[in-house]
Parts: C-alpha cells; sequence; structure tokens
C-alpha cells in the first residue's frame, strides 16, 4: 500500500482486506479479483485471488473484501463449481438480481442461498463497482493470468465501503422459563442460557 | 431417545455415551483416487473403519459411519465396501442432492434402510428431494437447523417449528412427512466469528424443548478458521478435541467428528467428556449405562 496508489488512503480500506477468509492477497491496486471456486489455484497479478465452496457467507465475504477496495472492478469467477452449493452460478445470480427481502438471491440454483449480513447498499455497490466475468470450469492458472492482466479500468469514483458486520437483536429475555434443572435449586433455561434459583 | 439399528442415542445428559460419527470419502480424503467413480485404497479404509470400530469397542462411545460421496457411481462402490466392513449405521451424505438421491434409493433397494441415516433434511430439500425420500424406505434424518434469515437460536428454532420467514412449513413437520421417524438436530455450526457459537446455545435449548437427539459438527468451526490454519498440527489437534468436548458438554447426543481419521483424538476427549457429565449428574439420579465410558474407562 502506498500513498500514491491509495491517494489518503481513501481507495481501499486500511487493513485490507477487512474480512479473513481463504484468500491471498496480491497488488491491492490491482483492478481485478479472482475468484476459484473450489479450486486451489494460485494466481499472479490480482488484487486478492481465492476459493469459495458456499453460496451464502463465503459470497458475503466476497463482497465485503471487493467492496472495500475502488480499485476492483473486475471479479473473475473459474476454477471447478463446488457441486450442490453452486456459489459461481449464485455469485452471478447475486450481481444480476440481487435479493428478495427475505434475503435470497433471486435466481440462484444454489443450496441455501441467502445473504444475512450484508445491507441492500452493499449489494448495489458491488453490482455497480464491478463486472463479473465468468470462467466457471476455467482452471488453466496461465489463461487465468492473462485474464487479469488483460482487465484495466480507473478506480470506482467512491469511497471504500466497509461493511459492518450485522449484530443480531438483543432480546430481553423474561427468566423463570426453566426448563432444565441443575440441582441444588438451581435451573436454568435452555433457549435463554440463563442459571438462575429455583423461586 | 432414538434406536438407530441398534445405536441409542438421546436421554439426559449423562445417561448415554455420545455416538461419535467420522466421515470416510470426504472431499480431498486421501485414500480416495478418483472422487467421482468412487475409487479408493481399499485396505486404506479397512483400517480406518476398524478402527473406529475399536475405539468404540474401548470406549463405549458407539459409532456411526458417515459416508460422504460425490456422486451415485461412487456412493454404490462405497455402498460395496461399507457392507462388508461394517455392521452398524451410517450416514448418506453428499453436496450433491441427486447423489443423496440415488443413495437413498440404493440403500432402500438393497436392504440398508433400517441403517441409513439421510444427512440432510434442510432448507435447500426442494420438492424433488422431498418425493425422493418419501419414495426411499428410509426413516432417519439428520435435519439441518439453519436459517439465513434469521440467525441465531430463535431463528434456527423458527425453521424446524414453523419454517420461518424462509419456508410455509417447519422443518420436522416436513421431516415426519417424508416419513421420517428418528429425527436428529443439526444447529448447523457456522465459522468462528460467523456465529459458530450459537450452535452450542441451540443444541442445550433444541434438546430441552424439542427432546430431539442434537449433535453436530463442530470440528468445521475449527477447520475453517484462518488464524488456526497456520498453527502446527498440535494445535489443531487440541481444538478439535476442545470443541468436542465443549460440544457434548452443550447437550450434544452425538459428533460429526469429521474425518475418521480424527478418531484418535476425539474419543478419547468425548470419553472424558461423557465421563465428566455422568459424574456431574450422578445426584440427581441418572444413571449411565453399562456400557458407558464412567464404566469402562475409570
Amino acid at each position: 500500500m502506498t500513498e500514491d496508489n491509495n491517494r489518503d488512503g481513501r481507495l481501499y480500506t486500511d487493513p485490507w482486506p477487512p474480512l479473513r477468509g481463504d484468500y491471498q492477497v496480491g497488488d491491492p491496486r490491482s483492478a481485478v479479483a479472482v475468484v476459484t471456486l473450489a479450486s486451489p489455484l494460485l494466481i499472479k497479478g490480482s488484487a486478492i485471488f481465492g476459493q469459495c465452496v458456499t453460496e451464502n457467507l463465503g459470497l458475503e465475504k466476497i463482497v465485503a473484501n471487493v467492496i472495500s477496495n475502488c480499485n476492483i472492478r473486475y471479479v473473475i469467477i473459474c476454477g471447478l463449481e463446488s457441486k450442490g452449493h453452486l456459489p459461481g452460478n449464485t455469485l452471478l445470480a447475486l450481481h444480476k438480481n440481487g435479493i428478495d427481502p427475505q434475503g435470497r438471491i433471486v435466481g440462484s440454483k444454489g443450496a441455501i442461498p441467502f445473504i444475512q449480513n450484508l445491507p441492500p447498499e452493499a449489494i448495489s455497490r458491488f453490482q455497480e463497482q464491478v463486472e463479473l466475468i465468468e470462467r466457471i470450469g476455467l482452471v488453466d492458472v496461465e489463461e487465468i493470468e492473462a485474464l487479469v492482466a488483460r482487465h484495466k479500468k480507473e478506480p470506482y469514483p467512491g469511497e471504500p465501503f466497509l461493511v459492518f458486520k450485522r449484530k443480531a437483536p438483543i432480546r430481553a429475555m423474561a427468566a423463570g422459563d426453566a426448563d432444565l434443572t441443575l440441582g441444588a435449586g438451581v435451573v436454568m433455561d435452555a433457549s435463554a442460557w440463563l442459571v438462575m434459583e429455583e423461586v | 431417545m432414538v434406536n438407530l439399528a441398534g445405536v441409542r442415542m438421546g436421554g439426559q445428559p449423562g445417561e448415554l455415551a455420545s455416538v461419535l460419527c467420522g466421515t470416510i470419502f470426504y472431499q480431498g480424503h486421501k485414500i480416495v483416487e478418483d472422487e467421482e467413480r468412487g475409487l479408493f485404497d481399499r485396505a486404506a479404509a479397512e483400517k480406518l473403519v476398524a478402527r473406529q470400530g475399536e475405539l468404540s469397542d474401548e470406549t463405549g462411545c458407539p459409532s456411526i459411519l458417515h459416508i460422504y460421496a460425490r456422486s451415485s457411481e461412487a456412493f454404490e462402490r462405497y455402498l460395496d465396501f461399507t457392507e462388508k466392513v461394517w455392521s452398524g449405521p451410517f450416514i448418506i451424505d453428499s453436496a450433491d442432492p441427486a447423489t443423496r438421491m440415488a443413495a437413498a434409493a440404493l440403500a432402500s433397494e438393497q436392504g440398508y434402510a433400517d441403517k441409513a441415516i439421510y444427512n440432510s433434511i434442510s432448507l435447500a430439500t426442494d420438492e424433488a428431494e422431498a418425493r425422493a425420500i418419501r419414495d426411499s424406505e428410509l426413516d432417519s434424518a439428520i435435519i439441518l437447523a439453519y436459517n439465513p434469515t434469521q440467525p441465531g437460536v430463535e431463528g434456527s428454532l423458527a425453521v424446524l417449528e414453523t419454517g420461518g420467514a424462509a419456508r410455509e412449513k417447519g422443518l420436522l413437520d416436513a421431516a415426519r412427512d417424508m416419513g421420517i421417524n428418528n429425527i436428529l438436530i443439526d444447529p448447523a455450526v457456522l465459522p468462528l466469528g460467523s456465529g459458530a457459537g450459537a450452535a452450542l446455545r441451540f443444541s442445550v435449548a433444541a434438546k430441552a424443548r424439542l427432546g430431539l437427539p442434537v449433535g453436530s459438527g463442530i470440528h468445521n468451526a475449527v477447520s475453517s478458521w484462518p488464524w488456526l490454519s497456520g498453527k502446527d498440527a498440535a494445535a489443531k489437534r487440541g481444538c478439535d478435541a476442545a470443541a468436542a468436548a465443549m460440544q457434548l458438554l452443550a447437550a450434544a447426543d452425538f459428533l460429526l467428528y469429521g474425518p475418521i481419521e480424527s478418531a484418535e483424538i476425539i474419543f478419547p476427549a468425548a470419553a472424558m467428556a461423557d465421563i465428566l457429565i455422568a459424574e456431574a449428574v450422578l445426584d440427581l439420579e441418572i444413571e449411565p449405562v453399562d456400557e458407558h465410558p464412567l464404566h469402562r474407562l475409570v
């Protein structure tokens, strides 16, 4: 990361990528991210590359890490598709159709294609910021690297989008619904995981 | 309490030993030479299956063989192998629904429906898969309580009982409609940092509220932890054993403990957890069964 390429630190977050995962970081100034689906490939020249085998949490990490770097304008989807889960198909569907009010990715053929930790604005931003290059099945590293080298573009004109983890709503618990006995007058409300004295 | 081909599961914590399910032929398993066709090193597989059985006999923790197949062709070969080397229950599993459906049909045709456990019925189960399960003779299944529309304990219970926002009918009723009588609950363990801990609280809540056996593949939380991936094997084994014991303390009746090679660390950890739990409830008039690790190992 240099000041020239991350003017005033505004082209990508610091640290970048914000979310940990099964990926490797290359040059954050590159315009390309590479998703190798179920294939463990080493791709040179990209901003970030790595596998994605799930159609829900895995996709969320890709979106969050991509939109936090304005330099990334292309996502190459390559490698072998993860059977049943179909994250490649689901990423394409997310980019094309977005999600419905329940969070289901519209048009995905994956097993449980839901987004639960991204706000709708993050998905809109992903759709605007990047173009997907669909090469599912491609495992030839040289060919993928040539694709990476061919794709260049000006950074997205905006601030890096930082996704904050959605917190589960805090629910007021009414103590007293004890359904487990721990002995010596101590009971537990199993749903709330509250341990209390028997009244 | 359910009885799966002689393996009892459920009951009050401290009563029965934990049931331990090791996975064979999983994705990337070194003994598999061709995942699509199901070609594998038979001698190595036999050794692994036998070892799980030996550890069961030694500790008193019953075991189930968790068979993962990439294709129906592979499953057919794995089932042919299983019938020769394993007499207990087995789990049918695949990421591919077509393979799961074909496996259920094959297990029924070959007379193993009473030993087969379908993994899993979930939000992903569509009408075609439901029909295939209903048309098979299987009556045991794991229900995956994953609810991406409402993370956390309440959401997981909702998907089982009512379907929540994601499904019109609860998965429990849906499973019964498919002919499933022996229902096992899996809280669906997410990666650490994405809500893995909720599986532990859900396990206690689901067992107390539904009275059904509960268990998970909590090893997935360990194996998907990027920080741990850079550590040595001893650290990873320690975390695997600790996660297993924590899940058992959180009311689990069974563990999908991951690669069958992990049997060497999981059986001792589970037996120890079983003994501690049994001792903890002795004065609550909960008597461990004769074959419990409390009676065998201490």
